[in-house]
């Protein structure tokens, strides 16, 4: 039924007035007075409530999103689609190499962050140098080129190739010289590349020059056995060893494949079997490796032939004339060495630093007469490592001079900087028509060519090399080319008109020639790195050579140096010939011996610099033979010849980047040309000029002053009894204890140090900054004590004064107040870092925890909860930790190499960067063990010795470094601990620190 | 001589003539009623500049970080503590004033302990701010209280001196605050009954309804016993918990059981020092001489010579036990103190503490306030040179000598410093200012009767028999400090 009801919502519907008709036609029942409000009375009468509520909503939104600071954009790209061997937070390893050596890169998320040692490589060592863990920063080096240059400004990739095929085929017709000077090649498919080259184009030749040359080596095997090359010098086969003048564990060759051999006849393992070699050393400056001989005596650069001359006498009983006749104390100890080589043959080795083909030479005659050939030194497997002739590249820069060279390309060479006569050079470049570089930088050089052409850097290469005869290693890229780079061999072979990619051209060149006749394939070599054929058996050679003109060579030569200052220039054990000129890490790392970083600096013994007037930090003017001067800061070096200053070469670059410029003063223009060869010593004046620059060292007081931190014995004591000067002998004091025992159920990680070998290079230190984002501070701040290394080596001289070892500060001034003779200075190193004490005077002290003991003996540092009162520095015993007085990583006044995002890339994701005001220390690489603890877990296995290993102890080729789980009796640290030369550093205040040292041992002669 | 007893006459220890109540009141407001003079413009701006420079280098400390300072790996710890211990040292003076000389009733202290107490707490104001200012990340500081919070269970570490410190001067500020400010309810009070306007009503809200009447005086004396009680321990605790900072390290030169007792001895050395410097020029500048006299000024040397002998006698044990130790690290640390790099620290440090104080056994030094406030002076830079010693030579060279560095103090060490010295005299300087300097209210009490002043004038005009006058003198001789000329004057 329908309802007649009707709805209505007010009287005037009802009614349905005319006034509610017309209204409800409109949207609004009642009009609104817009008009009102737009009108200017409108706006000007008092703003209603709702308005204002309006007003404020919209203005306080307006201010807070105004106020609100854009934060920094860090631009993360997910992996939408997960490349397959990438997991993110898990590091990929790759073989590759580097200077020859086997190495692992390890990378992460696609970038490379770390050099290690490949454990599985064998026959040539177990560590890597300084410059190898450093060289992962070269790769994130802001100071590289982006792409191909033409004098200074960009070209692409095909007009170079146009440019430079162009003009290497107009040479080639017009028969003028191109050539590719290059430092030592030893890469075979390098080789094979530019062999194509000089195929394609006849009058091409490699010309190859190293820095810092080993020339007079391989002339004086050609001259004394008929064989121009660099033999194998094996000293782990050497029980005596004689180096004249020669860094052999540092910069001579191989330094580092030196530091295993040596330390395996030096080290724990061989004390334990009661065998220790006995090492002599003549040299001028204090060298590492004269820090660690057993006899050192300092020679004047032209004493070194003396000492040879007069060597070769008392071995073979000839009696050459020009042998020693000053220095009492050298002319002493070659008469003992002599007995004990003798003594020793086959089992005895004399090496010579000098790059001069008679010296050389004189002791390939020595040797041959000690029966060192087919033992000690091994002439059938030689070394590639530097193939330099200094003879061709004179020859070069004649013929450039002379205008007969039309193309040049300079390949990892810096001859404008490291060659003595820069100017010749320039003159050289400038008859050049065309010259190209391949530096991965405008260099010194490749400023004032026309083309650079700039090559990868060796983590984005491919490639190989082969330092010894037998022993080939690969190269593998671990990231693609970050900039519009080109690898040196791609672009010859384009060149050369071979369009293959030299990765083939590689793969090609190791499966028809090296892996030939293996059932190795090309994936196997690039899981191992490395491939080796053994060693063919070493020959003894015969000396064939003139032993008489030898001596009077070095007559004549040694006539034309004592005059003036002899002076020495060297290799720092960091910098080396200075291409990695611009790698931070390596110029943050101390000097094994002086201390210094950031600096070359004239070395002088003190009583010398006394008599010139000199003081520490007092610079003064050094004018070379040719005029040459440079004004260098005075480094009073105990232990240098009197009469001698030595200066470091490699520094002083101006062209290496932002950190690497105008740090120290280049030395190499004091080097000369003599026989052929680049020689090394010279002589030049001294001038005091005012003023004094302050060296950054970052150790300042050199002895030990009498404490039992160091401990060390003598060789025959050690025979006698193994624990003589350790301080292991008798019962124990009972010793009472406010704390509880701290119990460690699981594991307890600790580590031993060999005191005996460690040889002080470094290479740990740099490894240890990798690993765990140590940030460097630059020379300034390590003036003001302020470097943040976590592992550190301390260095003490002791002084011989009337045969007492004099380490105490007040009883050495007065010596040097009689004038005593303080030359004989031995040195001791101690690589010192976090002790881990289980009564950690840091923990107690700190107020918020940050600093804790783990149950597996660490001392852990909490950096979030570190607000820095720095109590716990202060009372460290071992002064171990690390204040970060800056943002170092976001700081302009560091901009050294962190403070951009491109270099920020090296840094270790797994390691927290510390901001300002954090306390850090060494955290025996807590993110090493709790991966190792991880992958056992996953693989459902316990934690087996060798699993873990610290970053230090892996990069360390003498095995100094020792870590391990105490609680596995079977670990080689806890065997290692057993030793009776163990001591611990500061027992006696009962910090209980959980690293052991093991005693140094000195193998003198009559002791 | 009649049978009664007549109190005995004692040395004023509020001179001047026709002291009354009024007058008082009238004399220590004057400061405080009126617009200041030129000498405290004077003194005004130059603090104020002072503490403007510590307002700079702090900011630019938190801006930068702490290797604005000179300190470095080896040296953790230099200026910045040597200053914090020094203030809070010479923080000192003001609880053993108010709190230890009220319980041994020595009423000569109520003319002193309000601007020894004022001092205390603007000192102790300065050395918390390097507590903050020290640290690597200040906006932190926070956690070094056991707060609840929600990092997870984090909490403090008990067994670190520091957290002791932090309670320690936070405690002893708390206590000294409540302390100073119960003894300024009746002054403030009078400031209120005597202003208008504004003024009145700042100061009546400050005096918390302070009525005066018997029972708020009752119990005005009571809590002031009670807080005096309070304090008392923290004259002792306070030093010694900062000596902790040192004593429970293994530091040598700092791992030393000696440290409580000889850094509170050091501590009170100071911190009288300090009363010294400011009340020989407030009571000059402000006219107290009447209230601040000789014999206050007298009392304190006294104080400082004693104290100042057995921080000497503490030195020499010092250097006694690190030889008797037979410990060579420890023997080491002295050795280097008296003749390392540092030796013109630890030799200004004894000639300022331990040689100048004894000059104070001549009475003729001891009483001239030129020579006083000068050796007041020195005393204060031979304990920041103590402090100094103890930290930085003893950090400098410690176990391992391949560690050993000096420390340079670089501009922003040396702004700190100076500019919180500022901060010092700008607070104290505005207290002078806006609150009675003198406790009024406890300076009355000292005030002689009407009764006494009668005898004096009796004496004098000869209206006494000669015996009684004798018994006087001989009062006056038997139980004060006055001297025969005093008494001959009295006598004439």
């Amino acid at each position: 039924m329908d309802s007649n009801k009707k709805y209505w919502k007010g009287l005037e519907e009802l009614e349905q007035t005319p006034a509610f008709v017309k209204n409800s036609k409109s949207e609004f029942a009642e009009s609104l007075p817009i008009e009102n409000v737009l009108t200017e009375a409108g706006l000007s009468t008092k703003t209603p409530r709702r308005d204002f509520l309006k007003a404020l909503g919209f203005g306080l939104g307006a201010v807070s999103l105004a106020a609100c600071q854009s934060t920094p954009v860090h631009k993360s790209i997910p992996y939408l689609i997960k490349p397959e061997e990438v997991t993110p937070g898990i590091a990929n390893y790759y073989a590759s190499s580097y200077n020859g050596q086997s190495i692992l890169v390890k990378t992460r998320e696609g970038r490379p962050i770390l050099i290690e040692p490949n454990p599985k490589s064998i026959g040539i060592n177990r560590g890597t140098d300084a410059g190898t863990q450093a060289s992962v920063l070269d790769l994130y080096d802001m100071s590289k080129l982006k792409g191909p240059k033409a004098k200074g400004s960009d070209i692409d990739w095909e007009t170079a190739d146009a440019q430079i095929i162009s003009a290497l085929n107009a040479a080639n017709s017009s028969g003028k010289q191109i050539r590719l000077v290059a430092s030592s090649i030893n890469s075979p498919s390098s080789l094979a590349v530019i062999a194509g080259f000089i195929a394609k184009y006849p009058t091409a030749k490699l010309v190859e020059v190293d820095a810092v040359s080993y020339a007079g080596i391989i002339k004086a095997n050609q001259a004394s056995f008929g064989k121009a090359a660099i033999p194998h010098y094996r000293f782990d086969k050497a029980d005596v060893i004689v180096s004249v003048g020669a860094d052999f564990l540092g910069t001579w060759l191989a330094g580092e494949e030196h530091t295993q051999q040596y330390a395996d006849n030096r080290g724990y393992k061989s004390l334990e079997n009661k065998k220790m070699s006995r090492h002599v050393q003549f040299e001028t400056g204090l060298s590492m490796t004269g820090a660690n001989a057993d006899a050192r005596v300092a020679v004047k650069p032209s004493e070194e032939g003396a000492v040879l001359i007069s060597l070769y006498n008392a071995v073979t009983g000839a009696s050459l004339a020009g042998g020693l006749s000053t220095n009492d104390k050298a002319q002493k100890v070659i008469g003992l060495a002599a007995k004990e080589l003798v003594n020793a043959r086959g089992r005895a080795l004399v090496v010579t630093g000098s790059n001069d083909v008679a010296m050389q030479a004189l002791t390939n005659a020595i040797n041959a007469a000690l029966g060192s050939y087919g033992s000690t030194i091994d002439l059938d497997n030689v070394s590639y490592q530097y193939k330099g002739n200094d003879t061709d590249f004179t020859a070069f820069l004649n013929d450039a001079s002379a205008g007969q060279v039309d193309v040049a390309f300079f390949l990892n060479v810096n001859p404008v900087y490291d060659y003595f006569d820069t100017e010749k050079v320039k003159a050289a470049l400038g008859k050049i028509k065309l010259k190209v570089s391949f530096a991965d930088r405008e260099d010194e050089t490749a400023e004032l060519v026309d083309l650079i052409t700039p090559n990868h850097n060796y983590l984005e290469s491919w490639g190989d090399s082969s330092v010894r005869d037998g022993y080939y290693t690969i190269v593998q890229p671990t990231i693609n080319p970050v900039f519009n780079t080109r690898q040196a061999e791609q672009s010859l072979l384009i060149w050369s008109g071979n369009t293959v990619a030299y990765h083939d051209f590689v793969k090609d060149n190791w499966e028809k020639n090296i892996l030939a006749g293996t059932a190795k394939t090309w994936k196997d070599v690039l899981q191992a790195g490395f491939e080796y054929k053994g060693d063919k058996p070493a020959q003894a050679y015969t000396f064939t050579g003139d032993v008489n003109a030898a001596a009077t060579s070095i007559v004549n030569t040694n006539k034309a140096l004592a005059k003036d200052v002899e002076v020495q220039l060297y290799q720092s054990v960091a910098i080396r010939d200075g291409k990695q000129g611009n790698n931070a890490y390596l110029h943050e790392l101390p000097d094994p011996v002086s201390k210094v970083t950031w600096d070359n600096y004239v070395a002088i013994a003190p009583k010398f610099a006394e008599s010139l007037g000199l003081g520490e930090n007092s610079l003064v003017k050094v004018t070379g033979e040719n005029g040459y001067t440079i004004e260098l800061p005075v480094l009073l070096q105990p232990g240098q010849a009197q009469g001698t200053a030595s200066i470091a070469v490699g520094y002083g670059r101006t062209k290496a980047g932002k950190a690497g410029n105008e740090v120290g003063k280049n030395a190499y223009p004091f080097a000369k040309l003599v026989n052929g060869t680049l020689q090394f010593s010279s002589t030049a004046k001294l001038e005091k000029v005012s003023g004094i620059y302050e060296l950054a060292q970052t150790q300042t007081h050199h002895t030990i002053e009498g404490r039992n931190v160091i401990r060390e014995t003598s060789f025959k004591d050690y025979l006698h009894d193994p624990a003589h000067g350790s301080g292991n002998h008798g019962e124990k004091h009972k010793t009472y204890d406010l704390w509880n025992k701290f119990e460690s159920p699981g594991h307890k990680w600790v580590m031993a140090i060999d005191l005996n070998a460690c040889t002080g290079c470094g290479a740990c230190i740099v490894a240890c900054n990798v690993e765990n984002n140590v940030p460097v501070v630059g020379r300034d701040e390590v003036r003001r004590r302020r470097e943040m290394h976590w592992l550190r080596i301390d260095r003490y001289y002791s002084f011989e004064h009337d045969g007492e070892q004099v380490t105490e500060e007040k009883e050495l001034a007065r010596l040097s107040k009689e004038d005593a003779n303080l030359d004989n200075v031995s040195v001791v190193f101690q690589p010192m870092l976090c002790q881990h004490c289980d009564h950690a005077p840091c923990e107690t002290v700190c107020p918020v925890l940050a600093t804790v003991h783990s149950s597996e003996g660490l001392n852990h540092m909490a950096y979030n909860r570190c607000f820095g009162t720095r109590y716990c520095a202060n009372n460290c015993p071992y002064k171990v930790r690390r204040f970060n007085w800056f943002n170092y990583w976001n700081d302009s006044r560091f901009d050294n190499y962190l403070n951009n995002e491109f270099t920020q890339l090296v840094l270790n994701p797994d390691v927290t960067s510390r901001s300002r005001g954090v306390m850090e220390k060494c955290s025996m690489c807590i993110q090493r063990i709790q991966a190792g603890k991880l992958k056992a877990k996953i693989e459902k296995r316990k934690l087996k010795d060798g699993d873990v290993n610290v970053a230090c102890a892996a990069a360390c080729s003498a095995n100094a470094i020792i870590f391990g789980d105490l609680n596995d009796p079977n670990s080689e640290v806890s065997k290692a601990l057993k030793n009776e030369r163990v001591y611990y550093v500061l027992e006696e205040i009962n910090v209980q620190p959980n690293i052991g040292y093991m005693t140094k041992v000195r193998n003198t002669f009559g002791a | 001589m009649s049978s009664h007893n007549e109190s005995i006459l004692r040395e004023p220890l509020v001179t001047g003539k026709n002291i009354t109540y009024a007058k008082v009141t009238n004399d220590i407001l004057v400061p405080v009623e009126n617009k200041p003079n030129k000498a405290w413009w004077m003194g005004f701006t130059v603090a104020a500049l002072g503490a403007m420079l510590w307002v700079f280098s702090v900011s630019y400390t938190f801006w930068t970080g702490i290797g604005a300072w000179g300190l470095n790996k080896t040296v953790g710890w230099a200026w910045d503590i040597t200053d914090f211990v020094w203030w809070v040292g010479i923080g000192h003076a003001g609880t053993l004033i108010s709190a230890v000389l009220l319980i041994f009733r020595q009423n000569w202290r109520n003319s002193i302990n309000r601007s020894a107490e004022a001092m205390t707490i603007f000192a102790v104001i300065c050395a918390a701010t390097y507590v903050v200012a020290h640290m690597g990340r200040p906006w932190l500081a926070y956690w070094i209280f056991p707060l609840p919070n929600q990092f997870g269970s984090l909490w403090v570490n008990f067994n670190s001196p520091l957290v002791w410190d932090a309670f320690a001067i936070s405690t002893y500020f708390t206590v000294s605050l409540v302390f100073w400010y119960t003894g300024l309810l009746p002054d403030i009070a009078t400031v209120r009954d005597r202003a208008t306007g504004l003024t009145k009503r700042i100061y009546s809200i400050l005096s918390f309804g302070w009525t005066g009447n018997v029972k708020t005086w009752q119990r005005f004396e009571i809590v002031s016993l009670i807080l005096a009680g309070i304090s008392t321990p923290l004259v002792l605790s306070v030093h010694t918990i900062v000596s902790m900072d040192f004593a429970t390290s293994v530091i040598p030169g700092w791992h030393t059981t000696i440290f409580p007792p000889y850094f509170v001895a050091g501590a009170i050395f100071s911190g009288f020092a300090m009363v010294q410097t400011l009340l020989l020029i407030t009571r000059k500048v402000m006219n107290f001489e009447d209230y601040i006299t000789m014999f206050h000024i007298e009392s304190m040397n006294k104080i400082i010579m004693t104290t100042g002998s057995i921080v000497g006698v503490a030195y020499l044990t010092e250097l006694f036990i690190a030889w008797y130790s037979g410990s060579e690290y420890e023997m080491y640390a002295f050795a280097n103190r008296v003749a390392g790099p540092y030796w013109w620290a630890y030799w200004t440090m004894m000639t300022c503490n331990v040689i100048s104080p004894q000059l104070f056994w001549f009475k003729r030094i001891r009483t001239s306030i030129p020579i006083s406030w000068v050796l007041s002076i020195v005393v204060n830079i031979g304990m920041w040179f103590e402090r100094f010693v103890i930290i930085v030579t003893s950090l400098h060279r410690d176990y391992l000598p391949s560690s050993w560095a000096m420390f340079y103090p670089t501009w922003t060490d040396v702004g700190v410093f100076v500019g919180s010295v500022g901060l010092f005299f700008t607070l104290f300087l505005l207290f002078l200012r806006v609150l009675p300097g003198i406790a009024m209210a406890e300076v009355k009490l000292l005030v002689h009767t009407a009764s006494h002043q009668q005898k004096l004038k009796l004496i004098k005009e000869g209206h006494l028999d000669p015996e009684q006058v004798q018994f006087y003198k001989d009062s006056l001789d038997k139980y004060d400090s006055v001297s025969e000329e005093e008494i001959k004057e009295l006598a004439k």
